[in-house]
């Protein structure tokens, strides 16, 4: 009898729990991002959502290649273990032209309120367009980021240095306006005896590390990764202006700390918050730390600048950086779409967007064109600037093995088993057995530029634009 | 119960039943058998028939929708051709003889020692087992810190006694070296675990007949204890020769393959043709390679370990 009972109460227990389940009808929105302060600032946001019955559930991964294959290997199985994702722009190509991501126009054209004009045209096209000019759209500029400068003011606006730096150099001290100033005043600051060095900049192996920023001084001197007409790398990737750019990048390693060769942003951030460097360059992502006194001792002097460009070897002025940051993308295997197209309606609205804003990089036109979004924080003004001078990689489905290929040969000549040339060399021809393998036809012409930034997308000019002065 | 055996065959000769009675026993052992069998085509076999079979096909597990197409010999050509995997293989091998070399002789050196009674040595047996329980990531990112040129506990305990600091992840011979170290950090123990276990195996009356002749303490020890461990040591070789050839885990969190490619070992490329360009049929051709290369590698040292058996 007591038995008999117990079992009575027990199922009645069940059965209470499993129809209060029932009457919830919880949804979770799953999303992968790479850890860090921006996922962060999103699940923050996501706790204020209104319907209470959906929760976003974060599944965080380090940055870097886990971050790549879990989202891929997702894809692979094409499983829906996560309902969006953020992936890095480039990696638009490799999963909508595998077929994996939800069109955002199908979105727009059925949304009442997310539409393309909500959002900067370069911004969308740069984080979600595939194939490029296209119109289609597979992501949303859901975390803007660019290459940026930090720099100790405290140093730079010291008198004694100043007068030093005039004494060795014959010009006053300021913060650089290209890589030839920045090789300058690199060397001025590189002071092993006092622990401090010039420049702090990633060189490390995995991932997109080197590449990132290699790259960076690649299109500063008029250098391309390729001829996406003729799918020519040979005679671009390794043409003498991509050279002059990755040798000036391999140059200011002398001017960091010995071992910055192997450096992610981890030891980049760590460096400069230890007050080892008087400049460093590193994504406006982390600004929102280095600007935290809590976390940056020298936060009071860290100015954050523009990243510099160069005089090629045609004589014309280039800023060309890396574009950072991620796009928000569907998993169209996903089967709660209609409860996450809500949640994006919500998530896009400006007033959450603001929120964001305050530590990270917001892709909302509305927030953008804002005049109080430049005074939210120390470097909002100057991401507003860089945004014009972004570049990126190829935006091919090839994507990650280029990558993979470019990263290997860059660390080859930081390291110094192959020199800048020959390393540049190898790349090219590895992308353009890539390329082949992948059916890109490779229409070879007679000459190749000495500069291809002449022939593609041209962006020279004959003086130089100051923007950190 | 010979005189049963005899009884019973008798009976089947005269009622012809014997046939049946042998296949139900056939019957009861394929039915002990089959659960495992099952498993094992399962786990085994069936991947292994995939592997082989994507091996021969252009086939990208993130592009469905471009299709498979049969490629022959085609990825296998494409590998073998290209020079950089030979210069894996050349790693792989550097790193496997460095390893192995070095947890062998320290731990025997140091499993010798254990097997002394002494005060205490339980507890350093326990302590020096410790980073065997690690998982390889983790190792792979404590060494790194540790080896962090600038501010890594490696390079301050050089300068200390005086030596500049080295840029152990930064430079080709360099990562080869801290590769190997934290290897060996985090594998000799096992070498010692099973050399002191084998040690400890030998009856001690060996040992007090070679005392009463006289022998030397080298003597005993190249003479007596390491011929009679032998076997279990060769085992031990055999495990960490595998284990070493396939290491992906400890590079992938120690130098991510770099300088350049200098420390991706064969495994690591078949990883990351696999699970980051999602070559399927690439990446399946360089498993299959790879699993030649093991398998036979492994019936080398078996047979002469089925030899030593046989001796000892």
């Amino acid at each position: 009898m007591k038995l008999r009972h117990t079992l009575m109460a027990s199922a009645a227990v069940i059965a209470a729990s499993a129809a209060s389940t029932s009457a919830n009808a919880d949804t979770e929105l799953t999303f992968v991002w790479h850890a860090g302060t921006c996922a962060d600032a999103l699940v923050e946001i996501a706790k204020d959502y209104p319907d209470k019955s959906v929760t976003i559930v974060p599944a965080l991964v380090p940055y870097g290649p886990e971050w790549h294959n879990k989202i891929a290997s997702e894809f692979a199985i094409q499983g829906d273990a996560f309902d969006f994702a953020m992936w890095d722009s480039q990696s638009t190509a490799e999963f909508a032209g595998g077929g994996h991501a939800v069109k955002i126009n199908d979105i727009f054209a059925d949304s009442d309120y997310l539409s393309a004009e909500i959002f900067p045209a370069s911004s969308l096209s740069q984080y979600g367009e595939y194939p490029d000019g296209s119109g289609e759209f597979y992501g949303l500029p859901a975390n803007q980021d660019a290459y940026g400068l930090m720099y100790r003011k405290d140093l730079f606006e010291d008198p004694d240095e100043q007068v030093a730096f005039k004494e060795k150099y014959g010009r006053d001290l300021r913060v650089p306006e290209t890589y030839q100033e920045a090789k300058e005043v690199a060397e001025f600051f590189t002071r092993p005896d006092e622990g401090l060095y010039g420049w702090g900049q990633m060189g490390g192996r995995e991932y997109d590390f080197a590449t990132t920023a290699s790259n960076s001084f690649l299109w500063s001197f008029g250098g391309e990764l390729y001829n996406p007409e003729t799918f020519e790398v040979q005679g671009y990737l390794n043409s003498p202006a991509s050279i002059d750019g990755v040798q000036a990048y391999v140059d200011m390693f002398q001017f960091g700390p010995p071992g910055s060769g192997n450096w992610g942003f981890d030891e980049v951030n760590a460096a400069f918050q230890q007050g080892q460097l008087a400049m460093a360059m590193q994504w406006f992502y982390f600004n929102g730390s280095n600007a935290d006194p809590e976390v940056n001792k020298f936060a009071k002097d860290t100015g954050f600048g523009i990243l510099p460009g160069a005089v090629g070897r045609d004589g014309k002025f280039r800023r060309q950086f890396s574009v950072g940051g991620q796009g928000m993308g569907i998993n169209k295997y996903s089967e709660k779409l209609p409860e996450l197209v809500k949640f994006m309606e919500w998530y896009f609205q400006p007033e959450q967007q603001e929120r964001y804003a305050a530590v990270c990089q917001t892709g909302l036109k509305a927030v953008l064109d804002s005049p109080d979004w430049q005074g939210l924080n120390s470097y909002n003004a100057q991401f507003s600037k860089a945004l014009q001078y972004l570049n990126d990689y190829w935006h091919l489905p090839e994507y990650p093995v280029l990558l993979d290929q470019l990263q290997e040969e860059v660390s080859n000549a930081v390291s110094g088993s192959k020199t800048v040339e020959q390393a540049l060399t190898d790349a090219a021809k590895k992308h353009e057995r890539t390329l082949q393998r992948a059916g890109h036809e490779i229409k070879r012409s007679d000459s190749t530029p000495e500069v291809p930034d002449q022939e593609i997308a041209p962006v020279g000019m004959d003086d130089v634009v100051p923007v950190n002065n | 119960m010979s005189m049963q055996t005899t009884d019973a065959a008798a009976t089947m000769r005269a009622t012809g039943k014997p046939a049946k009675k042998k296949s139900s026993g056939r019957l009861m052992i394929l039915g002990f058998l089959s659960p495992t069998l099952l498993i094992l085509i399962f786990m085994v076999a069936y991947p292994i028939f995939s592997l082989v079979f994507y091996s021969f096909h252009n086939f990208s597990a993130l592009r469905p929708n471009a299709g498979m197409t049969p490629a022959g010999f085609d990825n296998y050509s494409y590998l073998l051709s290209d020079p950089d995997l030979w210069q894996r293989f050349v790693f792989t091998g550097k790193f496997v003889f460095l390893c192995v070399s070095l947890q062998m002789i320290i731990g025997i050196f140091v499993g010798y020692q254990l097997q002394k009674s002494f005060r205490g040595r339980d507890v350093i047996f326990t302590l020096l087992m410790m980073p065997m329980m690690l998982s390889p990531v983790v190792v792979g990112f404590l060494w790194r810190y540790m080896l962090n040129s600038e501010w890594g506990i490696v390079n301050y305990m050089l300068t200390l006694v005086g030596l500049g600091k080295v840029d152990w992840l930064g430079q080709t011979d360099a990562a080869l070296w801290a590769a190997a170290a934290a290897d060996t950090w985090m594998w000799t123990p096992f070498i010692i675990l099973l050399a002191t276990a084998a040690f400890r195996g030998i009856p001690e009356t060996i040992y007090e007949a070679a005392e009463v002749d006289g022998a030397s303490q080298a003597y005993v020890f190249f003479r007596i204890t390491l011929p009679m461990s032998a076997p279990v040591l060769f085992i031990a070789l055999i495990l960490r020769l595998i284990d070493s050839f396939k290491q992906y885990d400890l590079f992938f969190a120690l130098t991510g393959g770099g300088p350049g490619s200098s420390t991706e070992t064969v495994s690591f490329a078949v990883a990351k043709t696999a699970f980051n360009y999602f070559y399927t049929g690439e990446a399946s051709a360089l498993a299959v390679i790879l699993l030649c290369i093991i398998i036979g590698l492994s019936l080398i040292l078996v047979r002469h370990l089925m030899k030593l058996g046989e001796r000892y």
